[in-house]
């Protein structure tokens, strides 16, 4: 009587809600173990005084991870970094995605090599493409210099990634480079979803090319154009490898990132706990972005 | 409720295993003697240096398994860039492998957290007296041999005897003839003007990291200047930002300041003849002479005011606490010592043989030698990098300093960051205690 009862309990429950929950066990599992777990460790072990490889006994240490942290004048110059990366890489990047989108989306002969050619940067390890920038940007036997060299008579000579006032500048031309293809396919899969009978009913009633572009494809392509600054508003926040293996935040400091930072504290210096009080910080710091941002973007949507 | 619930199981399984972090010590018997139970299996990591160290490795492992029955050694390469960041890793999550070989000064560390196993029961006294007094030196912590290695570094000068003589620079003999740090510049700024542009190779293309700490802190212990006052190793303030290391590291950085210093970013600069000083290590050796033949000279590193100093120390092997068996593991160590090992190796890359035999042996480190000065350096000038287990975190600092230095950054405020940040390390740490 009572089993049945509770099997039938279970059927009628079951039917609605044990099958999704089923089917996102997978992932809920995996962000749980990958994700979660991991970032709740994070927190407890910032306020202790965990190492990597220590016989020490863990101790609570309260905020000392986190005072460290601000009291650390790396860590401004790695945030401030952070954002100037975000504030010139996010429009430039953008701008450059859509006017190669646009570009490649003529129906020219040959158009597709072009296409291939502007994607092959994102196919590209980012180690292995860094490393090739580090020869071009070398300032005597550098190809980025010798063009340079040669436009300019031999009066601009920078010594790229060596001195302070240049080696950012140079990771940021890298790394629009590198990451430009990428949203330049987003922005044309866009562009090959505008109906084409916009752009003819806009030509009957006498619109320029400029104002087909400003009015119907700008228009259009909110929601790729939304997803391209998202996206890269975080990868630029996540900036480390080209830094890494350029210039590893040098010359004094700087080209220092969070993440750069990081990875020196917690896995270099192996203070675990150090890191962990970064970690948290920095995901505070792109938590409370993001949700400016999606606060802006609703605001324009209505 | 139930998602925290959830959360906190999870937490629970989890959090003692991520915690642990460091080490437990499985075996610490050290050798019995003899492999015990029939052919064992142990696996060894190498870090895949040149290639020519990577193909020696090979072969002698593959000799090693035939020349007897009970042992078998599975050699693992792994990539030198960041082979100290996989060691850690693996230590911190117990993966260690049975034999590892590992820069010399990490071993400390290493060692402090029960990562290796000692090995006085292993190493036999003739073995012992036949290495060079600089291995045992490097391999000892707290009284204990924790490694050994089959070959030690030389640090120097390389250059051409011929560019030398021309344009009229004195050539010194030997290590207690070095060139003072002004008759150095002088010598730069000559070379300078007899056409070498940017004379001066520091090999600064190997990056901010271990060489920097191996290849330019000779420059303040020769001052009287070192990284930590060895007394106690629980401090740096007074001895790293003393008046005397910030003397050293500003004519250092007058070089660079002064356009002397090539930044040689693909490696060629001395064997294109760019640069006609290199300072650079063993490895270096038969690449250079392969170019410059008989004309090639090895000078001692510029002495700044109490005599010419070196560094010291290149891999060792050492067994893990997580070895199946020490004594099946020191069978392949004490296979890489026998002479003829120990002569392949070396000759597959140039460094100093760790026996005295060896050495011997061999004509280019024997007396009259090309290699020479590194053997009497070893004996004399070379300083170990502190044998501490505070050392990884001091190499960091050391080489961040000096790398700020090398960008035109203010030595001595350089310095005193890396004094701050290696004295709050040791107190964070307790002071490493010793623990026996």
């Amino acid at each position: 009587m009572i089993s049945s009862r509770t099997t039938n309990l279970k059927t009628r429950v079951g039917q609605d809600s044990v099958a999704p929950w089923l089917f996102s066990l997978p992932a809920i599992l995996m962000l749980l173990a990958f994700l979660v777990t991991p970032f709740v460790l994070a927190v407890i072990f910032s306020f202790t005084n965990l190492r990597l490889l220590s016989p020490i006994p863990l101790r609570f240490v309260g905020l000392q991870n986190y005072v460290r942290v601000f009291q650390d004048p790396i860590f401004y110059r790695a945030l401030g970094n952070n954002l100037l990366f975000v504030v010139i890489v996010v429009p430039v990047q953008t701008a450059l995605a859509l006017a190669l989108a646009v570009l490649v989306n003529r129906k020219v002969r040959g158009v597709k090599v072009f296409r291939t050619i502007y994607f092959a940067p994102v196919v590209t390890v980012m180690a292995v493409a860094a490393t090739v920038w580090r020869l071009l940007y070398d300032p005597d036997a550098g190809f980025i210099n010798g063009l340079l060299g040669a436009v300019s008579g031999g009066a601009v000579h920078p010594n790229w990634l060596r001195s302070t006032s240049t080696a950012f500048l140079a990771i940021i031309i890298m790394s629009i480079w590198q990451g430009v293809g990428f949203q330049m396919v987003i922005l044309l899969a866009g562009l090959q979803d505008i109906p084409h009978d916009h752009y003819e009913a806009a030509i009957v009633d006498g619109a320029s090319g400029w104002q087909q572009f400003r009015f119907i494809t700008i228009p259009q392509l909110r929601n790729q154009l939304l997803f391209v600054v998202t996206i890269t508003t975080i990868l630029a926040f996540r900036l480390f490898d080209q830094v890494y293996v350029m210039t590893s935040g040098g010359p004094l400091d700087s080209t220092q990132t969070l993440m750069l930072m990081l990875v020196d504290v917690g896995f270099g210096r192996q203070r675990i706990a150090q890191g962990s009080a970064i970690a948290v910080i920095f995901f505070l710091i792109v938590l409370s972005i993001s949700v400016a941002q999606r606060r802006l973007i609703r605001e324009e949507a209505t | 409720m139930r998602r925290w619930a959830l959360l906190l199981v999870l937490f629970a399984l989890l959090g003692p295993a991520c915690g642990g972090g460091g080490g437990s010590a499985t075996s610490t018997g050290g050798c019995t003697g003899k492999v015990a139970g029939g052919p064992v299996t142990v696996k060894a990591w190498f870090h895949s240096g040149q290639g020519s160290e990577r193909t020696t490795i090979t072969s002698q492992v593959a000799a090693f398994n035939s020349s007897q029955n009970d042992v078998k050694v599975e050699l693992v390469l792994l990539p030198e860039g960041n082979y100290n960041d996989q060691v850690k890793a693996a230590a911190a999550s117990g993966g260690l492998p049975d034999i590892l070989d590992f820069d010399g000064p990490f071993l400390y560390n290493y060692a402090w957290n029960r990562n290796l196993v000692s090995l006085d029961n292993c190493i036999s006294s003739s073995l012992k007296a036949n290495l060079l007094p600089s291995i045992v030196k490097q391999g000892t912590y707290a009284d204990h041999m924790y490694g050994v290695g089959t070959f030690d570094s030389g640090l120097g000068l390389y250059s051409r005897k011929s560019v030398l003589t021309k344009n009229s620079i004195r050539v010194p003999s030997g290590p207690q003839d070095a060139w003072t740090a002004d008759e150095f510049t002088q010598a730069l700024k000559t070379l300078q003007s007899a056409g070498f542009a940017k004379p001066l190779d520091l090999k600064l293309n190997y990056g901010q990291g271990e060489w920097y700490t191996y290849a330019f802190s000779p420059i303040i212990q020769s001052a009287g200047a070192d990284l930590i006052n060895r007394q106690d190793f629980q401090s740096s303030s007074g001895v790293l930002n003393s008046s005397a290391a910030v003397q050293s590291l500003t004519v250092f950085q007058s070089w660079l300041k002064g356009g002397l210093v090539n930044f040689n970013v693909d490696d060629t600069a001395f064997l294109k003849g760019q640069a006609a000083v290199s300072w650079a290590h063993h490895a270096v050796y038969a690449d250079y002479k392969k170019a410059f033949g008989d004309d090639l000279v090895i000078l001692p590193l510029p002495n700044f005011g109490k005599g010419s100093k070196t560094g010291m120390g290149s891999w060792q092997w050492g067994v893990t606490s997580k070895t199946k068996s020490v004594d099946a593991s020191w069978a392949f160590i004490n296979y890489l010592l026998k002479d003829q090992q120990v002569v392949a190796m070396t000759t597959a890359n140039g460094a100093v043989p760790a026996t005295k035999s060896a050495s011997e042996a061999e004509p280019q480190y024997a007396p009259g030698g090309p290699e020479y000065i590194f053997v009497q350096q070893l004996q004399s000038t070379a300083v170990p990098r502190p044998q501490t287990p505070a050392y990884p975190n001091i190499t960091l600092s050391f080489a961040k300093a000096l790398n700020d230095i090398i960008n035109g950054g203010d030595v001595k405020s350089s310095l005193d960051k890396a004094v701050q940040d290696i004295d709050r390390d040791i107190k964070d740490n307790d002071g490493y205690p010793v623990k026996t």
